[in-house]
């Protein structure tokens, strides 16, 4: 009995000592944090991060937008920044606690959803191109042609996901128009464009990685990291057009929560992602870049000499992170993904 | 052949229905079982055997603590839920027909027919709110939730058996001068056991089964097994999710023939 009664007093003495230490609460796209990285801040900071996944941007917000979440960092894709930001679910950070901060590569450090990085610091980010079956078809896959005017080696073999944004925005670029345009004209060519193309296509589904590996689909609209995975499944057959008419960026951010309870806990934790070879930990993990300035050196190399993670110069110009479409140019989009559908 | 009766299984092309039937339940599952075994990372490009994504999945932690969690959430709800459903289906049969009886069984079984999505928002908005009032974040939420949904199908084989049951027994009893409780210690509720049983096993399977309501109502490293495949959508599965499924499956068909041998023996 007496045994017992230390061992409990022992049990709860370490239960307390590691409440002293600190815990943190993430909240993240599931599969997207490196074990290894929260292993590695543990041990640095004695501090616990416990993980708890999300699959969708809505499923995250509604979820921290109900109240009493618990959470402390959330991790939103870069058009639902402003959305957090304009229901005053996330805080601007505190640039004194993060010395890190200037570690944000440069191209990274204004953008759009976020004016001076002033509420999120980069997780990861990529692209939304082509994945090609370069024995299948031989010709230039750096054009949206590849999908919108389906080449007859392709007909019948190419696969499109099914993210509206996305594939509106893809087919706005290629008739010369701009993401979230109000111009009748312009979204009028999308839609012909995008309704001529249907016919050729095998399916609008997800899976790429798969279906593309076992020869089901020749090629597919597709993200990087997805179609890095083929190309490394495959030997190399397989290689990632980057539409040069214009194509989609994406990335995540971690923002802290206004109801965060562990907020200094929070800001070490910011501030240690922003070291190069944590940062490459994150990278090396999930299989996109990240954002932060030399980690690089830390990344594996089949990753930092990958065409799909390394933006060859002459796209760089053509990648565009779409805004949050709103009024008209929303309602043209969803008409025109509706009648897709079909 | 007349005064046998009709018997479904004299139809023609009975047996080719049949396996049809069983051919598409079972192949799925083979599929995914034969796959947990591939060497490459891919779930559908076969890379030579390996046992290696087993090996993945035992040493996961975060499976590990989702497994535990989704088996303590089910026990949970399930003995809540069927305690419940057992009072329930007591009260609603062991009694004369009263006003408002048909109302009691749409509330009881609402779960069945509200959309899931609409219980979990529900419940996230009021959960939020007692969050919110008294912080306490575990995972009481969820074996109530979880009981709240699996309670109809508790309750529905316990009524079942409840209604099939012979109620000359308990009349003999009570004549014998059994007092209530007596009755029900001897009579009604050995009788009633195996649809108690079902009725818990099916409460189990159905809260271990959870998504929506689950994903919806987590607070803090509260991933489920379930929650936690859903979360390997963003990147693409590997054969890991393939391994785990497998051996929950192996769990299940455990426990499903333990279950049916001991039953069998008391007959």
């Amino acid at each position: 009995m007496k045994h017992l009664l230390s061992a409990t007093a022992m049990v709860l003495a370490s239960a307390t000592l590691a409440g002293a230490e600190g815990v943190l609460q993430l909240y993240n796209w599931g599969n997207y944090t490196s074990p290894e990285l929260l292993e590695k801040f543990e041990k640095e900071t004695g501090i616990k991060v416990t993980v708890t996944d999300y699959d969708s941007n809505d499923v995250a917000l509604a979820k921290v937008e109900a109240g009493g979440s618990g959470f402390d960092l959330v991790v939103p894709s870069a058009n639902y920044v402003p959305i957090w930001v304009e229901k005053g679910l996330i805080v601007p950070l505190d640039l004194s606690k993060l010395p890190n901060h200037a570690n944000i590569a440069p191209e990274w450090k204004d953008v759009p959803w976020d004016p001076g990085r002033a509420y999120t610091i980069p997780w990861q980010w990529g692209s939304t191109g082509l994945t090609v079956n370069t024995k299948v078809y031989g010709g230039d896959i750096n054009t949206s042609a590849v999908f919108l005017e389906v080449p007859p080696e392709l007909q019948g073999k190419i696969n499109v996901v099914p993210e509206m944004n996305d594939i509106v925005a893809l087919a706005t670029m290629y008739v010369g128009g701009e993401p979230c345009s109000e111009d009748p004209e312009v979204m009028k060519k999308a839609r012909d464009v995008l309704l001529a193309a249907k016919p050729n296509w095998i399916s609008m589904d997800y899976g790429a990685t798969e279906r593309v590996s076992n020869g089901d689909w020749a090629a597919s609209v597709n993200w990087n990291g997805s179609s890095m995975r083929v190309r490394l499944n495959t030997n190399g057959d397989v290689q990632y057009g980057y539409p040069k008419e214009g194509y989609p960026l994406f990335m995540d951010s971690v923002a802290l929560l206004k109801d965060a309870t562990n907020v200094e806990e929070a800001y070490k934790f910011l501030d240690f992602i922003m070291v190069p070879e944590n940062a490459a930990m994150i990278s090396n993990f999930a299989r996109y870049a990240n954002g932060i300035s030399g980690s690089e050196a830390f990344m594996d190399p089949e990753m930092t000499n990958a065409p799909e993670v390394v933006i060859p110069e002459e796209f760089k110009a053509a990648g565009v992170f779409l805004p949050t479409c709103t009024g008209k140019s929303l309602d043209y989009i969803t008409a025109i993904w509706t009648e897709l559908q079909k | 052949m007349a005064e046998r009766g009709f018997q479904i299984s004299r139809l023609p092309g009975f047996a080719t229905v049949a396996i049809g039937a069983f051919v598409l339940l079972y192949l799925p599952i083979l599929t995914l079982v034969v796959y947990s075994f591939n060497a490459s990372n891919s779930v559908a490009v076969w890379g030579g055997f390996s046992l290696h994504w087993y090996a993945d999945a035992w040493a996961n932690e975060d499976v590990k603590a989702a497994t535990v969690r989704s088996l303590v959430i089910g026990v949970s709800a399930a003995f809540l839920s069927t305690i419940l459903a057992t009072l329930a289906a007591l009260g609603t049969t062991r009694r004369r027909a009263f006003k408002g009886q048909t109302l009691i069984y749409v509330v009881i079984n609402q779960p069945l027919m509200v959309p899931e999505i609409v219980t979990a928002v529900a419940l996230m908005i009021f959960f939020g709110i007692i969050k919110v009032a008294t912080g306490y974040q575990g995972l009481g939420y969820l074996i109530a939730a979880h009981t709240a949904f699996c309670l109809p199908f508790a309750y529905l084989p316990i009524r079942a058996r409840l209604e099939s049951m012979d109620l000359a027994l308990e009349t003999a009893a009570a004549d014998l001068y059994a007092s209530p409780w007596q009755t029900f210690r001897r009579v009604t509720l050995p009788l009633l056991a195996p649809g108690i049983m079902a009725g818990a096993m099916l409460a189990f399977v159905i809260s271990l089964d959870d998504v929506v309501i689950t994903e919806f109502v987590k607070s803090g490293g509260q991933d489920t097994l379930p929650t936690y495949m859903l979360g390997q959508l963003r990147r693409s599965f590997t054969p890991e999710v393939n391994a785990i499924s497998t051996m929950l499956l192996a769990v299940t068909v455990v426990l499903l023939t333990a279950f049916f041998l001991l039953t069998r023996k008391k007959d």
